[in-house]
């Protein structure tokens, strides 16, 4: 696994557990009033597991499984993906706590758009730039 | 496929099926309103799918497919079957005490299911962290 993934992996596993905490308190509290002052938390609890579980999660494992370049860095140039890190993570965090929605919002989708420009390229078929013609050979 | 992975998977897929019917009853006009449990089952429908479904599901995947420590790790790591029990055992207690929220069973339960699934989370983490590693 390359390294920048291990990083979107591991953010991904840390945001999991915070979600699920968050998650874990305010259905507890459904129960028992155990922390009543963690219902306002509910936006946090969604963008910590949406985008920060998940989004997080398919990033790093897109980076790390799409098929490689053919001639060049394997995996292309490396800062679009760690842009694409540091904005959907500083967008969660200002998304999730209400500091501020509509700017972390924005980062989020710049994280999407930097992500996407680095790997639409990677999305071909099999010995494309190998000089192997698509559909035939090894698969 | 390791014996593990493959019980994550088949259970996820149970738990899609559970999420599908429960979504089904929750759009007939008519049952929710006859009976008020159902009603109140929007956030297990919810959470059937994010947990029961899409987050077993990776964990099954993953605990195929991540690079293992080292050559000797046998493939099925013994600690993810905890993994597997909290986690179904927290979102089955969810599924069926959630919706009679404010009741004694439910008093007892929800708390109960918070704490279990938070140790699936707890242990999903600690079995994964080792394997998510750069080279």
């Amino acid at each position: 696994m390359p390294a920048l993934s291990a990083w979107f992996v591991r953010t991904a596993l840390l945001e999991l557990l915070a979600g699920f905490l968050l998650g874990a308190l305010m259905l507890a509290t459904r129960g028992q009033a155990l922390a009543p002052w963690a219902a306002p938390l509910l936006p946090l609890h969604i963008e910590l597991l949406v985008l920060g579980w998940l989004a997080n999660l398919a990033l790093g494992v897109g980076y790390w499984i799409l098929p490689k370049h053919a001639t060049g860095p394997e995996r292309g140039r490396r800062w679009p993906v760690v842009a694409a890190w540091f904005s959907l993570n500083v967008g969660v965090l200002l998304a999730g706590l209400r500091i501020a929605p509509a700017i972390g919002r924005a980062a989020e989708l710049l994280a999407v758009i930097l992500f996407a420009a680095h790997a639409l390229p990677r999305v071909k078929a099999f010995g494309v730039g190998r000089g192997i013609e698509p559909g035939r050979g090894r698969r | 496929m390791p014996r593990l992975s493959r019980w994550l998977v088949r259970t996820a897929l149970a738990w899609l099926l559970a999420a599908l019917a429960l979504g089904v009853a929750l759009a007939f006009p008519t049952l929710p309103a006859r009976w008020p449990a159902l009603a109140a089952a929007w956030p297990v429908y919810l959470h059937l799918f994010v947990v029961g479904w899409i987050t077993q599901l990776i964990a099954g995947v993953a605990y195929w497919m991540f690079p293992r420590v080292d050559r000797t790790t046998p493939p099925d790591d013994p600690r993810g079957w905890w993994v597997y029990a909290t986690l179904n055992l927290g979102l089955a207690l969810r599924a069926g005490a959630e919706p009679w929220a404010g009741t004694h069973w439910a008093g007892v339960a929800l708390p109960l299911s918070a704490a279990l699934q938070l140790c699936a989370a707890v242990i999903f983490v600690i079995t994964l962290w080792p394997r998510a590693r750069g080279r």
